[in-house]
């Protein structure tokens, strides 16, 4: 546990400095997938061992929630 | 010189079966960039006969970084210029390395792990591309490049992306191989890298990747374009100077 709270840790300090590279608006940490979102343009970007991955062909586009699921309004990737 | 013919890393594999291939695209160079980096520190002390690390430090002190800086070494690679700018910064300044090789960050991960020293807290890796940079504008008190400009397929767009990020009144420093406009030295610098560098880097297995770069030097900017290139990026001023008899080159860049 005391490892996912470092990981979260360096998350959470990357993305308050990191910015979409395509957008240049802020991003947000989704813990869940371990990323750093890009609401901006609805891709996520992941983070591997500690390094954030903003290639911006190596991001994910985020698939929009249907009526049906049951998600919390900030969706992660 | 001994070393030079120890091979300790076996040759790269599908080398031996791979046929002469252009280095065109991006992804051709990251490519590149991603085979060579398990050896590209020990070659780059071999060829340069240690040299590099002497244009790197004037590439940093041109930089102006200071301590406390926030500053950014961008195609860091294996991150030479990197942990001279984290000590240059110190504990109170942040350094980025940025380069759109995983595996050269992974490498520049494990360097700083194995020297362990307590400035090297304030270094971090992110993986990115050069023409798309994942900072706000007027963000870094210094930029450094190293060997990068060259590989990078827009450069007029990494400058410009360069001159975003970076703060009113600072500078860029720029290294890479000087493409001179001297016959006689263009000459002496092909000489060397057909009858030196590829054979060195044969021994690697790796051929092919080192003969990219005399083409690459010829389809470089000179001096002089690259002080053009700069200005027209945004730059208020640029000044490229030559390094190691000629055979390199800083461009020195403030916004």
């Amino acid at each position: 546990m005391v490892r996912a709270s470092i990981v979260v840790e360096i998350s959470r300090t990357l993305s308050e400095i990191l910015v979409c590279p395509l957008s240049k608006q802020p991003l947000r940490v989704c813990e869940k997938s371990n990323s750093l979102i890009s609401d901006a343009i609805g891709v996520s970007f992941p983070i591997i061992d500690g390094i954030p991955c903003l290639v911006p062909k190596d991001g994910k586009i985020i698939e929009t929630p249907t009526d049906d699921d049951s998600l919390d309004t900030k969706q992660c990737a | 010189m001994a070393a030079v013919f120890q091979f300790p890393f076996a040759p790269v594999v599908g080398q031996t079966t791979r046929r002469r291939q252009q280095i065109r695209s991006s992804a051709d160079r990251q490519a590149l960039f991603s085979r060579i980096a398990p050896v590209y520190d020990d070659l780059n002390d071999v060829l340069s006969l240690g040299q590099h690390r002497i244009w790197k430090r004037m590439a940093v002190n041109w930089s102006g970084a200071k301590e406390g800086n926030n500053v950014l070494d961008l195609c860091c690679g294996s991150g030479d210029l990197a942990f001279l700018l984290s000590q240059k910064v110190g504990l109170n300044g942040e350094v980025t390395g940025l380069d759109f090789s995983r595996e050269q960050l992974i490498v520049a991960s494990k360097r700083q792990q194995l020297r362990a020293k307590p400035c090297y807290r304030n270094l971090k890796w992110v993986e990115g591309d050069a023409i798309n940079l994942p900072y706000p504008d007027c963000y870094f008190d210094a930029i450094t490049m190293g060997y990068g400009l060259r590989n990078v397929i827009d450069k007029y767009k990494a400058m410009k992306e360069v001159y975003r990020v970076l703060k009113p009144g600072s500078k860029a420093s720029i290294l890479d191989f000087n493409k001179s406009t001297d016959g006689f030295m263009t000459s002496i610098q092909g000489w060397m890298i057909d009858n030196i560098v590829v054979p060195v880097a044969a021994g690697y297995g790796l051929t092919e990747e080192y003969r990219y770069l005399k083409s690459s030097i010829q389809e470089f900017l000179t001096g002089e374009e690259l002080e053009h290139l700069a200005l027209e990026s945004g730059f208020s001023s640029a000044r490229h100077y030559e390094v190691g008899g000629g055979l390199m080159g800083n461009l020195v860049a403030t916004r």
